[in-house]
């Protein structure tokens, strides 16, 4: 038996099951050592690969393999208590239990995914759960996940350095340094420098790891841009040398070691059916027949993934958005099987992938005879309204931010708000603030509410601080340090609730909460504004 | 009904409606007047009148115009007791407030008129000129308040009261008007919708 034979080799057909075992060096290993010795029929559908510790198998990883074609992932370690490390197998458990509710979500079935634990001496129950997991698997069928190639195709318009440097016209850059002055990567305390990016760029340095480095550092956030004389828009110009460089074979700083990533090019899959919107609580209409459709983006994926961790709500963002649509008596369609909508592929260097799922998304929008997408996710926006069609797959209908919506709304007249006894900070989205220019659009909504009060932070609207993360990528100290200081900004204003608009602005910053030395002095309740406003808001 | 928040709209619809605008003058009571007769008798193909009276002072003074529309023929122009009386002023609530009965509906300028508890079957209020000074434009309150009136008292259509709205005004204000309209027009739908909203026991959202 070998163990790492290839899934695609010629000799299985294509509808072959492909099930992957990650197997523990130590207990189940010596059982299935004996089943090996004793020459028993393990099933042939099952890979094995062997781990050190079953704890060692992240989430990340469990769903890789998913994603790189398997139909069912067995983790396979030690019985609990009998764990060489210590806690590997709780640890296995609990990630087993978060990647099994991805699976759920992503309409894969949770059953896919199976922990189990053995003793050294328990041979036969092991093969037992093989062949009962290889029925259940087969009962399932083959999954609908199809892989996706991971590296780029070396062409697809602009593809090389100079190209890019051309498009955006990097070469005007005046070398005034007003992007490096106002860069929150900068000002955090790391050596970087967008323009000295750029010059190494246009001097042919591009490819050195240092520069490579950068690339993947930049939060796209934006500042530099506003502040450039000579307009040089260095997020794009970022966002295009990610593609350059994956082109290449060179990879990003992918947070959560590109579970984000994974889970997105999974969804590219066509006879994927997601399922994350059976979640919804009670009391939400919906019509399917309906001209307007609301579409919700990843927050229930976000919430399952750090769940133990962050324990954090961002699906309540769409909930709450649905529920002030009935208010204002929108009764919204809901794509079945709704995907990503790619933003961070794209802002990741992948574009083959991002445009897979832009297809896939306009496609399945325009047949159910959608004239209005309505989004609460900045990112989902501005995917819709500008990446989609400036990438060449053009949209059929409006793009709406529910924050428009809901001003137009009140703006008619008629509706109140309940006091809310809470005073007010707000953390701008990149997406809409900076990149659509609008910071007015949250205020004056903010402005409507009855509050005890509301205090900008010291930067805010086009100079907001970043998040301090951009698409997944780049985590590390010098964002946690950019967190911690907008956190302490927010802390200064005095104010005991952070207003957010986007779910993963919640999520980084409620993520640099958790820092045992400063939590108590950067802690903060954090709530989306459409929450805020869906929960106040009343017929006058 | 002895409320001055009446539930229902509908009870007071009839195939006649007798209607007062009153304000001061200067307020644009009386082109207000003239757009509902116009629209009612050229657009929905109705019988209407209009009668004005001014007071001794016109601009600033008490002012009124006096509507009747109907499927049959009016034979006499002035109006015994309004199904819709509209005020934008508190003098004029105080000269015809006592007219109104039970099935009346009371229509006034939130900011400007404070009625007693009324006798009428329903109230609606509106900041019309509040809302007209926000467009930058105080002078289109009494557009305003006939796009409330419009979408509130279904007594012409929409359609017809924007048609004629635009070709009763100024040339060259006829989108400004439109919009001043609309506000009005938009503030008594969502009106109408929360109040149906609280029938049914919902406030919120959640
Ligand atoms: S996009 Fe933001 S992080 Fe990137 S270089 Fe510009 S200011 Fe710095
Ligand atoms: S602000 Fe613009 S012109 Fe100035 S150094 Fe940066 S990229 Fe160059
Ligand atoms: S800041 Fe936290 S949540 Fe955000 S990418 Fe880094 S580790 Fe993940």
């Amino acid at each position: 038996m070998t163990f790492t034979r290839d899934f695609d080799e010629t000799s299985r057909g294509m509808d072959e099951l492909k099930i992957v075992l990650f197997v523990c060096n130590w207990g189940p290993h010596a059982a299935l050592q004996t089943l090996q010795d004793q020459d028993r029929d393990i099933p042939h559908q099952v890979r094995m690969i062997r781990i050190p510790c079953t704890g060692r198998i992240s989430k990340t990883l469990l769903f890789k393999a998913f994603e790189r074609g398997a139909d069912g992932v067995a983790l396979i370690g030690c019985t609990p208590g009998t764990c060489r490390y210590g806690a590997g197998t709780y640890t296995a458990e609990r990630n087993v239990e978060g990647a099994r509710g991805i699976l759920d979500l992503l309409g894969l079935g949770k059953d896919r995914l199976r922990l189990a634990t053995f003793l050294p001496e328990e041979a036969s129950p092991l093969l037992d759960f093989l062949n009962d997991f290889t029925d259940q698997v087969r009962g399932m069928g083959k999954s609908p996940v199809t892989p996706v190639p991971l590296k780029q195709p070396a062409h697809d318009g602009r593809r090389n350095t100079a190209e890019v440097l051309k498009a955006h016209d990097v070469y005007a850059c005046q070398d005034c340094g007003k992007c490096s002055s106002a860069c929150p990567m900068a000002l955090s305390g790391r050596p970087y420098s967008p323009r000295a990016i750029a010059n190494s760029i246009i001097a042919g340095s591009g490819n050195t790891p240092a520069v490579v480095n950068d690339v993947w550092s930049c939060l796209t956030c934006g500042i530099c841009y506003d502040r450039c004389p000579s307009a040089v828009d260095f997020p794009a110009f970022i966002r295009e040398m990610r593609c350059v460089q994956k082109a290449s074979g060179k990879s990003g700083h992918e947070a959560h070691e590109g579970f984000f990533q994974s889970l997105m090019r999974a969804m590219t899959s066509p006879d994927l059916r997601t399922q994350h919107w059976k979640c919804l609580p009670e009391g939400i209409r919906t019509d399917q027949q309906s001209k307007t459709l609301f579409f919700g983006g990843c927050a229930p994926y976000f919430d399952e993934f750090f769940r133990r961790h962050l324990d954090v709500h961002t699906s309540d963002i769409l909930a709450d958005s649905l529920r002030l649509l009935n208010f204002f008596d929108v009764t919204p369609a809901l794509l079945p099987g709704e995907r990503c909508c790619g933003h961070d592929l794209l802002w990741s260097g992948d574009r083959e992938n991002f445009l897979r799922l832009a297809r896939l998304n306009v496609e399945a929008i325009e047949k159910m005879g959608i004239e209005e997408v309505v989004t609460a996710c900045p990112e989902c926006y501005r995917s819709f309204a500008r990446d989609y069609p400036e990438n060449g797959v053009p949209v059929n209908f409006r793009v709406t931010h529910i924050f428009d919506l809901a001003e137009k709304e009140i703006d008619k007249g008629a509706v109140g708000f309940e006091a809310l006894d809470r005073s007010l900070t707000f953390q701008d989205p990149c997406r809409l603030s900076r990149m659509e220019g609008r910071a007015d659009l949250p205020r004056k909504l903010i402005d409507r509410l009855r509050v005890k009060g509301f205090r900008e932070m010291q930067d805010r609207g086009v100079s907001a601080l970043c998040c301090g993360n951009c698409a997944w990528t780049g985590c590390d100290g010098y964002t946690k340090a950019l967190q911690v200081k907008r956190l302490r900004q927010a802390r200064a204003t005095g104010s005991d609730l952070l207003v957010t608009a986007c779910p993963k602005c919640q999520i980084h910053l409620r993520c640099a909460m958790e820092d045992p030395l400063l939590g108590k002095e950067i802690g903060m309740d954090l709530m989306d504004l459409t929450s805020v406003i869906a929960r106040t808001i009343r017929w006058e | 009904m002895t409320t001055k928040h009446g539930n229902s709209v509908k009870a007071a619809v009839a195939v006649r409606k007798e209607i007062i605008i009153t304000g001061f003058g200067g307020q644009g009571i009386v082109l207000a007047g003239q757009i509902v007769g116009k629209a009612a008798g050229l657009r929905d193909r109705k019988q209407s009148t209009l009668t004005q009276s001014y007071g001794p002072e016109a601009r600033g003074g008490a002012c009124s115009a006096q509507v009747i529309i109907s499927d049959q023929a009016i034979h006499y122009p002035y109006v015994r007791k309004p199904d819709i009386l509209i005020c934008m002023s508190q003098g004029g609530f105080e000269k015809y407030g006592g007219l109104l009965g039970e099935n009346s509906i009371l229509i006034v300028d939130q900011d400007l008129v404070n009625p007693p508890e009324a006798r009428c079957a329903a109230f609606f209020s509106i900041p019309a000129t509040r809302l007209a000074e926000e467009m930058g434009r105080k002078m289109m309150a009494n557009i305003v308040m006939l796009g409330f009136f419009t979408a509130v008292a279904g007594a012409i259509s929409t359609e017809a009261a924007r048609q004629t709205v635009t070709e009763s005004v100024p040339k060259g204000t006829e989108e400004l008007n439109l919009a001043a309209f609309n506000k009005g027009y938009d503030y008594g739908a969502a009106v109408l919708k929360g109040r149906q909203k609280k029938a049914e026991g919902k406030k919120g959202a959640l």
